[in-house]
């Protein structure tokens, strides 16, 4: 059967337009972009806002001891969140897309909706891809737009010590725009297969987001001083999640298979 | 090869047999009529009728598609309309119909002129712009119905078409059901209201899991036909003398009335001779054809067995 975009990108308008009308789902989307904005900037906010406490030397000693005398611990600490935070950002375009295709796909067969889709032309690559677009181009675009929020917010509130822009710098430039996409595919492929298994949307999205809890395991090694963050580190999460994207593809078309999903949901 | 030809088809859900050895065919332009009781397997014959489910066993073809290997193709030349009407309640009504003719990849264009006749048949005109979720239950069946139509079908699979309508819109849906058949269009309607299939179909087909009986309606009433003897008092006194008859057939007695089911028309002097030589005053005795509900229940007890 041949694949015609045509036909997926009639899935991607309906879900897009399904995802513009429901507000509560919109609502939701908004909160977890907003932590990750707000928060790095509030912290960055706190070491301006006292750039020569000395706790800060204690704790800047803490996790480099060979931090020269006369450096400023304000400005390794600040250095240090937004390359940790990084990590913390890559929750967002995980999260977000699990948001969306939970609904849209355990959403079909809760709303008794999927036997007449299924009975269309549409094929299973076709659903998936059209389904899978529907959730990461708004996830993207919210990390996106997100990233934009967060360079301003850090660059005015960290202007007074540096007097520089801070942000966007290499890490995050390539970390926004490849291994996002990359981890919100991941986000995307999880949901839509954890959707095809079980009945309720509500039940997909608590399943499909403990995917977040290793990410956030990993923040926690950062912070504890465990593991170290930097362009290698994130390049290495980008190249796993990457194998991981081609295993999910692979297995969603599979599941999402016509007639699974009808002697079992339709 | 128009129409609907089924040799021998099964499915089988592991061990679970849903439908077994069904043949049938449906002529272009005729309405069809499945009848049978929940779990029968009218809907996993439609489902594999619509390319949604592969035959274990036998082989379909619909208007020329093979079931089995032509899912695309065929799904192009069917419409389904589910029990449940599955629309998109956030949506507007042009938005679901949009939906579905962006999937048959219909030029919008040449394809709502339809759909607009269809809403405006079915009085859904002027409210193509509101959301779904507004709609009462009988404005979802009439909306899904055109969903069902937007893509000009040439094969129409209807699930319990009328459920859920008022008697007015219901017999809007059915002159819609017989224009469709005049267009020259195969429809397979699945219906519980036996009254509807009476009204509306040529022939049906009884199933459960298997084919009880198929055959024009008349016919099988026919070969359903009773004799109604009106006789003097109680009639249940004569229901023993009837069971000695050769060929032993069914009684219902209520009152001074006796419905006496016969698989002949030769057998009716016999009955009331039988029943004069038992000593009873025969008032009347008149050959009638049985409604397609008792000679459907029938049907189903002999299933049973």
């Amino acid at each position: 059967m041949a694949f015609r975009p045509k036909r997926a990108l009639a899935v991607f308008w309906k879900d897009f337009l399904d995802l513009r009308k429901n507000v509560g789902l919109l609502v939701s989307m908004m909160v977890l972009p907003a932590v990750m904005v707000l928060v790095p900037i509030g912290v960055v906010w706190t070491y301006v806002r006292a750039p020569d406490h000395a706790d800060l030397r204690s704790v800047a000693l803490f996790y480099d001891p060979t931090l020269p005398l006369g450096a400023s611990a304000a400005r390794f600490l600040i250095d240090k969140t937004l390359t940790d935070w990084f990590g913390m950002f890559l929750v967002m375009p995980v999260f977000v897309p699990i948001l969306i295709a939970s609904q849209s796909v355990a959403g079909e067969k809760e709303r008794r909706t999927l036997e007449p889709l299924l009975a269309s032309p549409v094929t299973a690559a076709e659903l998936v891809t059209g389904k899978s677009l529907a959730a990461l181009v708004p996830s993207v675009a919210i990390t996106w737009t997100a990233f934009v929020l967060f360079c301003v917010g850090v660059d005015i509130v960290a202007w007074p010590l540096v007097k520089m822009p801070l942000m966007p710098n290499a890490l995050w430039t390539f970390g926004v725009f490849v291994i996002a996409p990359l981890f919100a595919f991941f986000g995307n492929g999880v949901a839509v297969l954890i959707s095809a298994r079980v009945s309720e949307a509500r039940m997909a999205q608590q399943l499909s987001a403990l995917v977040v809890l290793p990410l956030v395991g990993m923040v926690g090694g950062q912070v504890a001083g465990v593991l170290k963050a930097g362009f290698g580190y994130y390049l290495l999460q980008g190249a796993v999640v990457l194998v991981l994207d081609a295993l999910l593809l692979w297995a969603s078309i599979r599941l999402l298979d016509r007639e699974r999903l009808v002697s079992r949901w339709g | 090869m128009s129409g609907i030809h089924v040799q021998e088809l099964g499915k089988r859900f592991g061990d679970r047999v849903a439908v077994e050895a069904l043949s049938f065919h449906v002529r272009p332009g005729e309405v069809f009529g499945l009848l049978g009781p929940n779990g029968a397997g009218k809907t996993t014959t439609v489902r594999m009728l619509t390319g949604l489910l592969q035959p274990t066993e036998g082989e379909a073809t619909v208007w020329g598609h093979r079931v089995d290997r032509d899912g695309e193709l065929l799904r192009k030349v069917v419409g389904l309309l589910t029990e449940q009407p599955g629309l998109y309640d956030r949506l507007t009504a042009r938005e679901n119909l949009r939906f579905f003719m962006k999937l048959h990849e219909l030029d919008e264009a040449a394809a709502w002129p339809r759909a607009r006749h269809y809403l405006e048949r079915f009085g859904l005109g002027g409210r193509e712009h509101e959301p779904v979720g507004g709609f009462s239950k009988g404005m979802r069946q009439k909306l899904a119905i055109v969903r069902t139509l937007v893509h000009d079908p040439k094969v129409i699979f209807l699930d319990e078409p009328t459920s859920g309508l008022d008697p007015e819109s219901a017999r809007t849906v059915r002159d819609a059901v017989a224009e469709l058949a005049s267009e020259g269009r195969t429809i397979v309607l699945c219906s519980h209201n036996l009254a509807e299939v009476e009204r509306l179909c040529e022939r049906v087909a009884v199933v459960k899991r298997r084919l009880l009986a198929m055959g024009p309606v008349r016919e099988l009433r026919h070969a359903g036909q009773a004799l109604e003897v009106r006789v003097e008092g109680e009639a249940e006194r004569f229901r023993g003398a009837l069971a000695q008859l050769p060929f032993a057939p069914n009684v219902l007695a209520e009152g001074p009335k006796l419905r006496v089911m016969l698989a002949d028309d030769a057998q009716a002097p016999d009955v009331v001779a039988c029943l004069v030589g038992a000593g009873a005053r025969v008032h009347s005795a008149v050959p009638t054809q049985r409604p397609l509900e008792e000679v459907y229940l029938e049907l189903l007890r002999e299933g049973r067995g």
